[in-house]
């Protein structure tokens, strides 16, 4: 078979630069059980510089997947844990009065990490919100008159319990929009129960992650997903489903008009297009075909598509609405 | 000197008299009359008043009195035309109005004034009595209690209500039957059935897979182009002969759904190498060697053909039947 050059040698260049993420992969097995496809998505919002906001029940391994993957790059790790009486300041920092200097000095706040994880970011008033997803837009922040740039790789892992929404703030529909990926979490299998059950009582397992990665390792690898190669009838595959969620009576899908309110932003097409990309990446491919965006597609867009009265009425949810899209829009 | 001027006055009145003795004689000649059938009705009872007119029946008409719709307490109900008849050597003109009054008390029908004329001109006039009618209520007894209103009294029956209705039905239903027996009766012609050749998919994807080859698309560069036709002309053929919905499905997607086609899934290794190679010159750039296009047109017709003979028997089970649609397992 003949190669087009460049391809050729991207797909290599991949092929060699992605052989960490089988590394990673199997570093986080050893304290993680199940949960691969969170853990692949954490890695995806890694390798796209995408946020990540997850949603599930309590006790799903979120804070031990982002910490392991954390302690797996050699990166520095912060939780929060958020609360209706969270202040922004709690979240970035502040200024402290030093009285032996007679100066106001700046005290970081546990944003200035590599990951952060946001627990139950749903459960903060709209300003420390603002606060974090500013940061998280920009990556930097600014306290007094000094503006900070945040580490590099920055990962924001926010988490919403999905029950229990009395008393919350729900995160807004443009907030929600600057998270790259909504992951929804189940619970593991009993063969995983069962295997985490084991592991946790048993006193000899001393699993602990070795950094197999460096951040850098990682920032290398950001700049090489942006040059996978996504070919233009990817591209339109990418827009056509972007498009069947705004107008789906161009796609014979008059059903779903009265069902959705709002459709996904050009974001979401950029989000999806780089998702798709990163994870061609982690299945070591140069370049994207189909299955990448449909095997990324209901993560970048599920919070990216709004749903009407009549449509939470029926119990339609915008899972049930991607699948159609993803069943009527022809494959390229 | 008395008598000259009493003679004088005489002369004077006679002149006058004779002067004017043909108005007077014809004023006499038209009677005019009106008359209501009743003096006394109750609020809404209508009261005919008739009027008439009887004259010579040459050389003198009348004009009978303009009566306006609403008169004093009255509302005019109906009028009935002037009619005319001849009584001897008399002629009679009449009209009946028909009045009635919705206000109770003694209401008076004013003198009415007939207009007599002669030669066309207005000569005199004459004038009907005035006459009274009393209005009366409906008589309450307030001693006694008040009363619920009635129900509502159904009305009996009757063939003769609806007597059209039936005749109509009747007929229509008459005619129906007359058409069906008709048309029953009527020999039929047997009607020319048009011969449809129904290509079947997999002729279809054979010819369409041999025109593609034809087209020497690869030969001349366009390779993308060739792996798109060539896959699209495989999963339309799978989707019209399997009822797999292919178009909408990747790649891996397709090779997880031709699992349960088992005639399909043992072109599984085939169409996997196929659409892998489709996948990479379609989405990576990759340029195929001219021997891998030419597999890859072989596989595709190679799967087609495996497929012919089941889907020849599944059709020739089903015309036996005409009755199941079930894709071929």
């Amino acid at each position: 078979m003949e190669n087009t050059s460049d391809i050729r040698q991207l797909n290599e260049k991949i092929h060699q630069a992605s052989a960490f993420v089988d590394l990673l992969n199997l570093e986080l097995s050893k304290v993680i059980v199940g949960q691969r496809y969170m853990v692949e998505r954490l890695l995806i919002g890694l390798l796209a510089g995408g946020h990540v906001l997850l949603e599930g029940v309590p006790g799903l391994a979120k804070t031990l997947s982002i910490k392991s993957l954390s302690s797996a790059i050699n990166a520095k790790f912060s939780r929060i844990q958020f609360t209706p009486d969270l202040l922004p300041a709690d979240v970035v920092g502040t200024m402290i009065y030093n009285q032996q200097k007679n100066e106001f000095v700046v005290r970081r706040g546990p944003i200035f990490a590599n990951f952060i994880l946001a627990d139950e970011i749903n459960r903060a008033p709209a300003k420390v919100q603002s606060a974090l997803l500013e940061a998280m837009q920009e990556r930097q922040i600014t306290i007094g008159d000094t503006t900070f740039k945040l580490d590099d790789p920055f990962l924001v892992l926010a988490t919403q319990n999905p029950i229990e929404q009395e008393g919350t703030y729900m995160l807004p529909e443009a907030q929600v929009d600057r998270f790259m990926l909504k992951v929804t979490i189940g619970y593991p299998t009993k063969e995983e129960e069962l295997h985490i059950i084991r592991q946790n009582l048993n006193p000899q397992a001393t699993a602990t992650i070795n950094p197999v990665v460096q951040p850098s390792d990682i920032i290398t690898a950001r700049k090489l997903v942006r040059e996978v190669y996504m070919d233009e009838k990817i591209e339109r595959y990418i827009l056509d489903i972007v498009f069947a969620t705004r107008n789906p009576e161009d796609y014979k899908l008059q059903k779903l008009k009265p069902l959705i309110s709002y459709g996904g932003s050009p974001r979401a097409s950029i989000s999806l297009a780089l998702a798709a990309k990163a994870y061609a990446f982690t299945k070591r491919r140069g370049y994207v075909i189909p299955e990448d965006v449909r095997s990324i597609c209901f993560d970048v867009m599920r919070h990216r598509v709004g749903l009407t009265y009549e449509a939470e009425a029926e119990n339609v949810t915008s899972e049930n609405i991607l699948s159609e899209i993803l069943n009527a829009v022809e494959v390229p | 000197m008395v008598k000259p001027i009493i003679i004088k006055r005489l002369i004077f009145f006679f002149l006058l008299g004779f002067g004017l003795a043909p108005f007077i004689s014809s004023a006499q000649q038209v009677d005019v009359n009106a008359q209501a059938d009743t003096d006394r009705i109750r609020l809404g009872e209508q009261v005919r008043l008739r009027l008439s007119a009887s004259m010579p029946p040459q050389g003198m008409n009348v004009v009978f009195p303009q009566i306006p719709d609403s008169f004093g307490h009255f509302e005019v109900v109906r009028r009935s035309p002037l009619d005319t008849t001849a009584q001897g050597n008399t002629k009679l003109l009449g009209q009946t109005i028909v009045l009635t009054s919705f206000d109770s008390g003694r209401w008076d029908i004013p003198a009415l004034r007939f207009d007599l004329v002669s030669a066309g001109n207005i000569t005199d006039s004459a004038f009907t009595g005035p006459l009274s009618i009393d209005v009366n209520t409906v008589d309450v007894d307030t001693t006694k209690a008040f009363k619920p209103i009635k129900a509502v009294r159904t009305v009996g029956w009757s063939f003769w209500d609806y007597w059209l209705y039936f005749a109509i039905g009747i007929t229509v239903l008459l005619v129906a039957i007359g058409l069906i027996v008709y048309f029953r009766s009527k020999p039929k012609k047997a009607a020319p059935v048009p011969v449809v050749a129904v290509v079947p998919p997999y002729e279809i994807a054979l010819q369409q897979l041999q025109q593609l080859k034809s087209e020497k698309v690869w030969q001349q560069g366009d390779i993308k182009q060739y792996y798109t036709r060539l896959t699209d002309i495989l999963r339309n053929y799978f989707e019209q002969q399997f009822n797999i919905p292919a178009l909408e499905q990747t790649s891996e997607e397709l090779l997880q759904h031709i699992k349960p086609v088992t005639i399909l899934n043992q072109q599984r290794d085939k169409l996997r190498s196929l659409l892998s190679l489709a996948d990479l010159a379609k989405f990576a750039k990759m340029t195929p060697s001219p021997e891998e296009h030419e597999g890859a047109m072989q596989h595709a017709q190679e799967i087609v053909e495996w497929t012919k003979p089941a889907v020849e028997k599944a059709a020739a089970a089903e015309a036996g039947k005409e009755e199941t649609k079930q894709p071929v397992k």
